[in-house]
C-alpha cells in the first residue's frame, strides 16, 4: 500500500507491506504494536520506539512532535491550492477559546493586515488579520462564541 | 490545628493543599466555578462549595461568596493559594473580620507590600539593597528625565501597582521617555485600575534570584535559601531551580541575600511563608524588587531541596503554633529543578491550547515528583490561566537532576490538548542552560536564535508509519478512554 504523507509540511511517499515499509530512503523490517489507548510499540530492525498519538494528526515519537497528514493524491492538489493567498480566503481560529470582539461585517472593504476578529484564551487575546485586500464575503462567528482551533471565522474574497 | 479549611483557589495549587491538608488530618472544602464542576480538586476535596459562573470576577474574585461558602461549611480558616485573592489586603481583612483564620500574612503586610513604591521604602529603611531608582510614581516629563538622566540609560519604567510585565518599558534615550511614559501608564491603567509607574535603573543582563522566607506570629523568622528563576518568557517564569548556580561562584551568596530578605520581611511585620524577590547583576551585587505575601508556584523546588514542607508550616504558623526551626538548622541537600507545565503550543507561537484532555501519561520514577490538576477526560477550561502541571525533578547535583528531569518529559504524553513539554525538552539539551549561567533575557528567542535540530529520519519515518496505519485500522487508534478494551494494570 503506497500513501502521500506530509510530515511538519513536508512531502513523501510511504510504501507499507506487511512487515516491511519505506518512507524517505529508510527502508526497514518492523512490526506494530497496539499498546494502550493511542499508544504504539514499533520495533524496526529490532529497535523500539514509542509512538503516542495526540491527535489523529499529531504523533509523539521519543519527544518529538510530528504532525502528519496522510492523504490521497486529490486532496494533496487541494491542500497546495489551499496554501497561496489567491482566491476565497478562509481565516480559521488558530485556537480555542471564545470570540471576544467582531472587527469586521459582512461586505466590508479590508486591507491585507487588517484585525478581522479577536479570540481570547486563558487571559491571552489573538487578533486574526486579513491575509490580503478583499471584501468580507462572511462573517461566521458572533462575539461570545465559543470556537474550536481550526473553526472558520471569517471568509475573505 | 484546624479541622477543616477552605481553599479559595482551583487547578493544580487547589490539589496540592488538598494533599497538604490530608497529610495533617485537617479536612478540606474546595470551591468551584461552573467551569470547575469535574475539576480534580472538587474530586479529591472531602467537601466543595459553588461560587457561580466561570469568569473568575463572579466565581474565586467574589469575597462574600468565599467567606459565605466558609461558614456553611464550618470551615476555620480560608487558604488563598497563589493568584486570584491570594495578595489582597481586602480580602484578608474580610477573612479576618469574618472571625476565620487568614492563611498567610497580616493585612497589613500585603497592604505594604502591594504597593511596589511602598515595599521599596520599607526595603531602603531595613537596609536592604534597592535598585536605584526614583521611590515616588512620576509626575511630570522634566522631573523623569532629570531622574533617568541622573540614573544613567537604560532605564526601566514600571507600574507602581503592577507586576507581570505589565506597564514596564525599557528606555534608551531621553526623546523616548515621553511616548514611553504614555504607553506604560495606559497599559498599568488597564491592568491594575492606576496608572502610576515610576523610574529604575535598568540592571543589565540580570538573573532573577528570589529568597523564601518563612516566620512565626510569634517573632521568629528564618530564611528556606534561594530559588533561581531566570528562565522566563514574557516575563513569566517557566523554569525554577535550588540551588541557583550562582551559589557554586559564590556560596556566601545565599548567607547575605538570605539575610537582607529576613531584614525586608521583618520591617514589614510579616509572618506566613513569602518570597522576596531579587535582581542580581553580573557583578553578584543584588537588589530587592518586590516582596511576593504568598505561596509561589515554585514552591516544590525548596521543599524537595530542604525537606520541609512549607504548606503544612504554613498551616501550623496560621493556627498559632511556634516555627521551631532555627536558621542553623536548615540545610540544603542536592538539586531540584521544575517546570511549568503550560496548555500553550510551542510550535504556534506559544498560544494558548485548552480542551479535552484525550490521553495523559504522567511520569514518575527516582526523582521526580508531579503536582498536577488534570486528569484524563477532563476538559481544560479557557477562562483561567493554562497551568497545568509542575513537574520537578531531585538529583544529588544539578546534572542528575537535570538528566531526571529530561527523561520525565520523555515520559510525560498530553494528547487532545497541546503543551509545552517539547519546549522543555530543547531548553534541557540548550548548552548554555547545561552551563547553568544565563540571565532573564535567555528565553527571549530562544527558537529563533537556534538552529533547526538535527533531522532524524528514523522518527519521522516511525511517525508516518504509525499515522498511515492508525488510520487504515481505525479500530486500533485512538482508542477513547470510555471506548478501549485496554486494561490498565
Amino acid at each position: 500500500m503506497k500513501y502521500d504523507v506530509s510530515v511538519n509540511g513536508r512531502e513523501g511517499q510511504l510504501s507499507v507491506e506487511e512487515a516491511r515499509f519505506e518512507y524517505r530512503g529508510v527502508a526497514r523490517d518492523y512490526s506494530i504494536a497496539a499498546s494502550g489507548p493511542g499508544i504504539y510499540s514499533v520495533l524496526m530492525d529490532g529497535r523500539s520506539y514509542q509512538a503516542t498519538l495526540l491527535s489523529p494528526e499529531t504523533i509523539q515519537v521519543e519527544g518529538r512532535i510530528y504532525f502528519v497528514d496522510v492523504f490521497d493524491p486529490r486532496e494533496l492538489r487541494a491542500r497546495s491550492l489551499a496554501g497561496s493567498h489567491e482566491g476565497r480566503q478562509n481565516i480559521a481560529a488558530q485556537m480555542p477559546g471564545k470570540v471576544v470582539r467582531v472587527l469586521v461585517a459582512k461586505g466590508d472593504a479590508v486591507e491585507k493586515g487588517q484585525g478581522l476578529i479577536v479570540v481570547e484564551a486563558m487571559k491571552m487575546q489573538n487578533e486574526m488579520k486579513s491575509p490580503k485586500a478583499g471584501v468580507v464575503a462572511e462573517v461566521k462567528a458572533s462575539d461570545g462564541a465559543t470556537v474550536a482551533a481550526g473553526e472558520i471565522l471569517v471568509v475573505i474574497e | 490545628m484546624f479541622r477543616k479549611v477552605l481553599i479559595a483557589n482551583r487547578g493544580e495549587i487547589a490539589v496540592r493543599l488538598i494533599r497538604g491538608l490530608r497529610d495533617l488530618n485537617v479536612a478540606s472544602v474546595a470551591v468551584y466555578s461552573d467551569a470547575d464542576r469535574s475539576s480534580l480538586a472538587v474530586r479529591m476535596a472531602d467537601e466543595a462549595a459553588h461560587l457561580g459562573p466561570a469568569p473568575s470576577s463572579e466565581s474565586y474574585l467574589r469575597i462574600d461568596k468565599i467567606i459565605d461558602a466558609a461558614k456553611r461549611h464550618g470551615a476555620e480558616a480560608i487558604h488563598p493559594g497563589y493568584g486570584f485573592l491570594s495578595e489582597n489586603a481586602e480580602f484578608a481583612d474580610a477573612v479576618t473580620s469574618a472571625g476565620l483564620v487568614f492563611i498567610g500574612p497580616p493585612a497589613s503586610a500585603i497592604h505594604k507590600m502591594g504597593i511596589k513604591t511602598a515595599a521599596r521604602e520599607i526595603a531602603i529603611a531595613a537596609g536592604a539593597p534597592v535598585v536605584p531608582g526614583t521611590e515616588a510614581p512620576i509626575r511630570s516629563i522634566d522631573q523623569a528625565k532629570e531622574t533617568a538622566r541622573a540614573l544613567g540609560y537604560p532605564v526601566l519604567l514600571k507600574a507602581a501597582a503592577g507586576g507581570g510585565g505589565k506597564g514596564m518599558r525599557r528606555v534608551d534615550r531621553d526623546e523616548e521617555l515621553d511616548a514611553a511614559i504614555r504607553d506604560a501608564s495606559s497599559e498599568a491603567s488597564r491592568a491594575f485600575r492606576n496608572g502610576d509607574v515610576y523610574l529604575e535603573k535598568l540592571v543589565v543582563e540580570p538573573r532573577h534570584v528570589e529568597i523564601q522566607v518563612l516566620g512565626d506570629h510569634h517573632g521568629h523568622m528564618i530564611h528556606l535559601g534561594e530559588r533561581e528563576c531566570s528562565l522566563q518568557r514574557r516575563h513569566q517564569k517557566v523554569i525554577e531551580e535550588c540551588p541557583s548556580p550562582l551559589m557554586g561562584l559564590d556560596p556566601s551568596l545565599r548567607e547575605r541575600m538570605g539575610a537582607a530578605a529576613v531584614k525586608v520581611a521583618r520591617a514589614a511585620g510579616y509572618a506566613n511563608a513569602g518570597t522576596v524577590e531579587f535582581l542580581v547583576d553580573r557583578n553578584r551585587d543584588f537588589y530587592f524588587i518586590e516582596m511576593n505575601t504568598r505561596l509561589q508556584v515554585e514552591h516544590p523546588v525548596t521543599e524537595l531541596v530542604t525537606g520541609l514542607d512549607l504548606v503544612a508550616w504554613q498551616l501550623r504558623i496560621a493556627s498559632g503554633e511556634h516555627l521551631t526551626i532555627q536558621q542553623e538548622d536548615v540545610r540544603w541537600s542536592g538539586s531540584a529543578v521544575e517546570c511549568r507545565i503550560y496548555a500553550e503550543d510551542p510550535a504556534n507561537n506559544f498560544l494558548p491550547y485548552p480542551g479535552k484532555i484525550t490521553e495523559l501519561v504522567e511520569p514518575s520514577g527516582p526523582g521526580i515528583r508531579l503536582d498536577s490538576g488534570v486528569y484524563q477526560g477532563w476538559n481544560v477550561p479557557y477562562e483561567y490561566d493554562p497551568l497545568l502541571a509542575k513537574l520537578v525533578a531531585w538529583g544529588q547535583d544539578r546534572d542528575v537532576a537535570v538528566a531526571r528531569l529530561k527523561r520525565a518529559l520523555l515520559e510525560y504524553k498530553i494528547g487532545g490538548i497541546r503543551c509545552n513539554v517539547s519546549f522543555f525538552v530543547d531548553i534541557l539539551n540548550d548548552p548554555t542552560f547545561l552551563t547553568g549561567h544565563f540571565s532573564t533575557a535567555f528565553l527571549d528567542g530562544f527558537y529563533a536564535r537556534k538552529k533547526a535540530p538535527p533531522e532524524a529520519p528514523e522518527l519521522e519515518a516511525v511517525a508516518a508509519l504509525v499515522a498511515a496505519i492508525s488510520k487504515q485500522k481505525p479500530a486500533a487508534a485512538v482508542a477513547a478512554p470510555a471506548k478501549s478494551k485496554w486494561r490498565w494494570s
